[in-house]
């Protein structure tokens, strides 16, 4: 799957979780810049994640997240 | 040697005088004194444990290098197993055998059995730091550190030794392996802080103690007006007694050119609980966080917000029982839980951790709001207070009793107005700089508030309330923790 499209799968799963569009996808953007993404909703969104992709994560590599970019690079590395 | 106490105001100087002059070449000497300050810090309070302190502070260094070494990932969990085992099994020998022993006692119908065993100060706090460094190094998030003086100081570092913050090795470990500078700037800032500290402990904390102990003591005889001051003079005697000692610690380890993490950010200024557990105890909080929700809340991902609530009432029962082992504690933090379960079903976190921000004043909702919670915080606060569950729920009904809506009795009617005008005071205070790290903290341009001789007139006031308007000497409640 090509990265721009998972950027955006990304994207409406976010918008899907947190009931907002307020935030702006890029590698650099980390959870507290987005709204209502804090410890409560992360593992919503980090479940929506592995639903839609048919893919699971560890904890260890979570742990390891800096930003988005590294996300969509972990999604990447699972597909 | 409490930092509101004569001794240490004889042992700081000499230790800041040796370190920024006798012992400033390098970061080993500086490490050097700290440790030795640190060490003896400790052992004039509790001689008895301060090998224990040091063993288990090398223990988790020698284990956090096999932990970093492992050449396989079982060998690198198993050794991370042993860690965790041992510092847990630390932790629960000391604060809470005696309370599972009789609390199994009781289940198998006999009468309950102490051991007395003695509680080493500050044992919640480093055994905290040390199961964070070998979890953060299996994590891969920090290195392992490889100096056995700099981690045993990082362990013992005598400000935050008794009662935090929970400091991050990566925060503090890099600090602390560069040479410090004399840095003005920062000394002053501590200065500030440490000032705060000391006014909010020993003005507002020993003030409101007395009245509340003695609503507390005597409930029975009392309305539920009366209750309902205790438990407000208890709310903000436990804040003012634990930030103002974090304020002090933070204060006093910037003295020595160190930051630790702020441990309070106006916690009462929330508007939710998860708000308002962003803001108290953060070093706690953000621990509890990391190594306990986390975990859970992975684990049971697949249960979507059922999940959610039981990691997050199995970590809030945690807290309760980090404070000490008590059903109170129990009770304290399964009602915190149970405030996150509105949150939790309508999916509404806070927008903003700062309320009002920039504005001068909240607005109506937002002021209902903290009211509310401040309301919710401070009942859940009764049953920290009392000494067994079921006074903690008589302290509830004579509270909420009849003669609720009657004038509440006050027996000394001069030091409450007093305390009450010192508690309006720092309302006031740190609403305006709610923003900020500490409540002295001002920028180097004057603000609209702070101009310099105002900032002075602050400085000179809490001095002189400091000296005319301190309480009985109480202990520090989270030493005990």
């Amino acid at each position: 799957m090509e990265r721009n499209e998972i950027i955006e799968r990304v994207k409406n799963i976010l918008i899907s979780v947190l009931n907002h569009n307020r935030f702006e996808m890029k590698d650099e953007l980390s959870a507290p810049e987005v709204e209502g993404w804090d410890s409560l909703s992360h593992m919503a969104i980090i479940s929506a994640i592995e639903e839609h992709f048919k893919v699971t994560f560890k904890l260890k590599e979570l742990n390891k997240l800096k930003n988005m970019g590294t996300l969509i690079e972990l999604i990447q590395s699972k597909l | 040697m409490l930092f509101n106490s004569f001794e240490f105001a004889v042992f700081l100087p000499i230790v800041l005088i040796l370190y920024w002059i006798a012992f400033s070449r390098s970061a080993r000497s500086q490490n050097i004194l700290l440790l030795i300050a640190s060490l003896f810090f400790y052992g004039c309070f509790d001689l008895h444990f301060l090998a224990l302190l040091i063993f288990i502070a090398l223990f988790n260094f020698k284990i956090g290098l096999v932990i970093a070494k492992g050449k396989t990932e079982k060998r690198k969990k198993m050794f991370l197993w042993i860690a965790l085992l041992f510092n847990i099994g630390i932790l629960g020998y000391f604060k809470y055998f005696d309370f599972f022993y009789s609390a199994f006692l009781k289940i198998l119908g006999e009468s309950a059995h102490s051991f007395h065993i003695l509680l080493p100060l500050g044992i919640s706090f480093f055994i905290f730091q040390l199961i964070g460094y070998v979890v953060d190094i299996y994590n891969e998030e920090i290195e392992p550190c490889y100096s056995p003086l700099n981690f045993v100081t990082y362990i013992a570092f005598f400000p935050k030794l008794f009662a935090g913050p929970i400091e991050r090795a990566q925060n503090f470990l890099p600090q602390i392996e560069k040479k410090r500078d004399f840095n003005y700037a920062i000394i002053a800032d501590g200065l500030r802080q440490f000032l705060w500290g000391l006014f909010t402990k020993v003005v507002i904390a020993d003030n409101s103690a007395a009245i509340a102990n003695n609503i507390f003591d005597n409930y029975s005889i009392y309305s539920g007006s009366t209750l309902l001051l205790g438990a407000f003079f208890y709310a903000f005697q436990v804040y003012c007694d634990f930030s103002g000692y974090s304020n002090m610690a933070i204060g006093v380890s910037k003295l020595f050119g160190i930051e630790l993490m702020q441990n309070f950010a106006t916690p009462f200024f929330s508007t939710n609980i998860g708000d308002y557990w962003k803001k108290w105890h953060i070093s706690l909080s953000s621990w509890m966080m990391n190594y306990v929700f986390t975990p859970l809340s992975f684990t049971f991902r697949k249960l979507k917000k059922t999940g959610l609530i039981i990691s997050i009432i199995t970590t809030f029962v945690i807290v309760g029982l980090w404070h000490g082992a008590n059903w109170t504690f129990i009770v304290f933090g399964l009602l915190h839980g149970f405030y996150f379960i509105p949150l939790i079903l309508k999916n509404s976190m806070s927008k903003s951790s700062i309320v009002a921000q920039g504005k001068s004043l909240p607005s109506i909702k937002e002021f209902l709001q903290m009211l509310c919670l401040f309301t919710l915080v401070m009942l859940t606060m009764i049953v920290f207070r009392t000494e067994t569950v079921s006074l903690g729920i008589k302290y509830f009904i004579k509270l909420f009793s009849r003669d609720f809506f009657t004038a509440p009795v006050i027996s000394d009617k001069l030091k409450t107005f007093i305390t009450l005008f010192f508690i309006v005071f720092l309302i006031v205070v740190e609403w305006i700089q709610r923003e900020k790290q500490h409540a002295l903290q001002f920028e180097k341009v004057s603000s609209v508030y702070f101009s310099k001789p105002v900032r002075w007139s602050i400085y000179c006031l809490l001095i002189l309330f400091v000296f005319c308007f301190k309480g009985n000497e109480q202990d520090f409640i989270y030493f005990k923790f």
